[in-house]
């Protein structure tokens, strides 16, 4: 099942002479539990693609649909909930409130949520566990190193139990090793929580760990490279860095509170 | 995103940069102490002269001069101001007119008059209580009418029928005259001096106490005297004037019948006096000019303190499009994770409004420990010989008014900066480095 698809993306920045097409017709179409790594040299509107994906961002032109209903005709409100709850975000900046505790910064997509004191601290706990660091609940976010911020980051994108990860350049700011620790923990919520995961990068290495690769050339995708398709035409071995995947079993506890309001 | 995350969020917000919220707060606290301290001013001298008008009486008691005098006083050419203009005898004539005996008859003959006469302006030089004992300066006047109510601290008023000169005095005179007490002073003998418009001579004369007065702002801590003792001290004031001196007066005093003193018959009265060339003057009248002077003074003052309101409602909207630039990737974050646009501009808002709540609220607290030091300086000063004057009075309703007030204008201030912030776009705002 498609969890997101597009159909003639486009998307212009400025007016007349100053106009420049960063995305020139993108048609997608992203399986729920797939990983998708988007490449493509800097400037070729990788990032501008990811933020129309995420519902950050209007285009100019062409539909964005996310399960099967057009992002055009939903009301703001129905976008910024759809966002809230199905969505999960980490960015090449980290982009955290330094001067507050770890927990706090996790907790912030529950406090938009509407969740409760409670819940959100046993949820962000959870989620802190999950990337290992719930020892550091209550340090300051600015004493932490940069990779331990990027997992915060992702404790963070994780804590609404959420349908698709979008990560811009989420290992650009981190040295090889802690990078890949990173790129480990993604992976195993990609396999283990059937989290849908969406990678912008430069980074061979990573893109090669996902299932797909999409290359962006001057706002058109140049190639699509479907891997489990792949594996079904060709009986490949698997690089050995990746993670094994169960095929059908996509484990999911669900508890994101229905009635809990924005 | 709950209210009380939203007012937890605020406050926490107005934390991370204490010295700024601090002088914010401290800029709308100057203003709402100000409005807050001049509206207690203004409560309490307005509440005790009402309540001192309740008990003061003078039903149907009216104070009459010629409308030349009454409009020489309120004149501006009375302090020399105005333009230059033609002489015109009708009106600029330094012959004020005064009231004769003749003014009196006509005033007699107007309804609802029960009696008028002259009041005569008299000037004491001392009273003493023999002329080998202390001298000390007094004001006295010949009591105008019974019908207003003097509260007395010991004895009573003065006889105004009465063939014996009487006086009644304040009570801050007892001890001075050498009285053991007030109660020993009542019906004791006293010596008023008088000097002679001519003969620049000093005569005294004996009055009698009749009664000691507890201190109030009807009279102003002016001694009493009847009839008999007025006419005394006038007499031998004027000993030696021409008659038609005599004569002349810049006061009458009239009382009305009993069945006139309604607002309605008083108004009738006045205007008739007006159109025979009079202005006459109620106590309320009087008080009221007490009042509308004290208006004024704290309307100014309560501008100058929504003056600083205001400037201090610019240093909100400072502080916030501070606080929005600062804070720009942090509502790009909030709103990527699906804060919508109105609870960031309730974000703002809130951070607004509570600028104002502390401002208000110190403000409050600063008023209220300022009330008690000003009411007790006063109290040992100025007010001491008036009792139940207490100089500044707070009351709930106008308090938490100026605070509400506040908190809106701080609003206000705040939805420029609250718009700002709400209509970031988060892609740019995630974008600022
Ligand atoms: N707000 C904007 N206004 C004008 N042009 C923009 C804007 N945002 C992006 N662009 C342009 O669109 C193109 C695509 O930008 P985008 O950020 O998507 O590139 P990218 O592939 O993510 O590059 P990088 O790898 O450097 O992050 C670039 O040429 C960029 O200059
Ligand atoms: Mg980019």
């Amino acid at each position: 099942m498609n969890i997101i698809a597009t159909r003639g993306l486009k998307k212009s920045y400025g007016k007349k002479s100053s106009r420049f097409d960063a995305l020139k017709g993108i048609n997608l179409d992203i399986k729920e539990g797939e990983s998708v790594a988007i490449i493509g040299k800097s400037g070729s509107g990788k990032s501008t693609l990811m933020h129309l994906l995420a519902l950050l961002d209007k285009p100019t032109e062409g539909k964005v649909g996310i399960n099967g209903q057009i992002s055009s005709r939903l009301k703001e409100r129905k976008i910024n909930k759809l966002r809230n709850r199905e969505f999960g975000f980490v960015f090449q900046q980290f982009f955290m409130n330094s001067n507050d505790t770890v927990l706090n910064n996790v907790v912030l997509p529950l406090k938009i949520a509407g969740v409760s004191g409670r819940e959100r601290k046993k949820r962000a706990m959870e989620a802190l566990k999950t990337v290992e660091l719930d020892d550091k609940a209550r340090s300051k976010a600015r004493n932490l190193s940069g990779g331990q911020k990027q997992r915060v980051c992702i404790a963070r994108a994780l804590v609404n139990n959420p349908k698709v990860i979008f990560a811009d350049e989420p290992t650009g700011n981190l040295d090889s090793n802690t990078g890949k620790r990173v790129e480990d923990l993604l992976f195993s919520l990609n396999v283990n929580n059937g989290i849908t995961l969406i990678v912008v990068t430069h980074d061979q290495d990573l893109a090669e760990r996902c299932d797909r690769q999409i290359h962006i050339k001057d706002g058109l995708i140049e190639s699509d490279s479907n891997r489990r398709e792949k594996e079904q035409a060709s009986e490949v071995a698997l690089p050995t860095n990746r993670p094994s995947k169960k095929t059908g079993s996509l484990p999911k506890k669900r508890n994101v509170k229905k009635g809990a309001k924005q | 995103m709950k209210l009380w995350d939203i007012i937890k969020t605020t406050n926490s917000n107005l934390l991370r940069n204490k010295g700024r919220s601090f002088l914010t707060i401290l800029a709308i606290l100057i203003g709402s102490f100000t409005i807050i301290m001049t509206t207690g001013i203004n409560t309490g001298v307005n509440g005790y002269i009402d309540r001192q008008m309740e008990s003061a009486g003078g039903e149907g008691y009216l104070e009459i001069m010629t409308s030349s005098v009454a409009d020489l006083a309120m004149s501006s050419d009375f302090m020399g101001g105005g333009d230059v203009k033609e002489y015109n005898p009708e009106k600029d004539s330094s012959a004020v007119q005064y009231i004769t005996n003749k003014d009196i008859e006509k005033m007699r003959q107007v309804k609802g008059v029960e009696s008028v006469k002259q009041f005569n302006a008299l000037q004491a030089e001392y009273i003493t209580r023999s002329s080998s004992a202390k001298k000390y300066a007094i004001q006295v006047s010949e009591m105008p009418t019974n019908s207003i109510n003097i509260d007395m601290a010991s004895g009573r008023i003065v006889n105004l029928s009465s063939d014996v000169p009487e006086i009644a005095i304040p009570d801050k005179f007892v001890s001075p005259l050498g009285f053991k007490n007030k109660d020993e002073a009542v019906g004791q003998k006293v010596k008023i001096a008088v000097m002679n418009q001519i003969t620049q001579r000093i005569t005294e004369h004996e009055v009698t106490i009749s009664g000691i007065m507890n201190a109030s702002v009807v009279g102003m801590g002016r001694s009493w005297l009847n009839t008999a003792a007025g006419t005394d001290l006038y007499n031998a004031m004027t000993a030696g004037l021409p008659a038609e001196y005599k004569d002349q007066s810049y006061f009458a005093v009239a009382q009305l019948e009993s069945g006139y003193t309604s607002n309605e018959k008083v108004q009738e009265i006045k205007d008739k006096f007006k159109d025979m060339g009079y202005t006459a003057m109620t106590v309320a009248d009087e008080v009221g000019m007490i009042k509308s002077f004290f208006d004024a003074i704290t309307t100014v003052l309560t501008i100058f303190g929504a003056i600083a309101l205001v400037a201090a409602s610019i240093g909100i909207v400072n502080t916030l499009f501070m606080a929005v630039q600062e804070r720009t990737r942090e509502i790009g974050l909030m709103k990527a994770m699906g804060l919508g646009k109105g609870k960031i501009f309730t974000m703002f808002s809130f951070e607004a409004i509570s600028l104002g709540f502390w401002g208000s609220a110190i403000g409050i607290g600063l008023a209220y420990v300022a009330r008690a030091i000003a009411n007790s300086l006063a109290s040992q000063t100025f007010l001491k010989d008036l009792p139940g004057f207490t100089l500044i009075e707070f009351n709930i309703i106008s308090l938490v008014t100026v605070a509400l007030i506040v908190m809106f204008i701080a609003f206000l201030a705040g939805t420029l900066p609250a718009r700002r912030a709400s209509k970031k776009d988060p892609i740019e705002a995630l974008r600022y480095e």
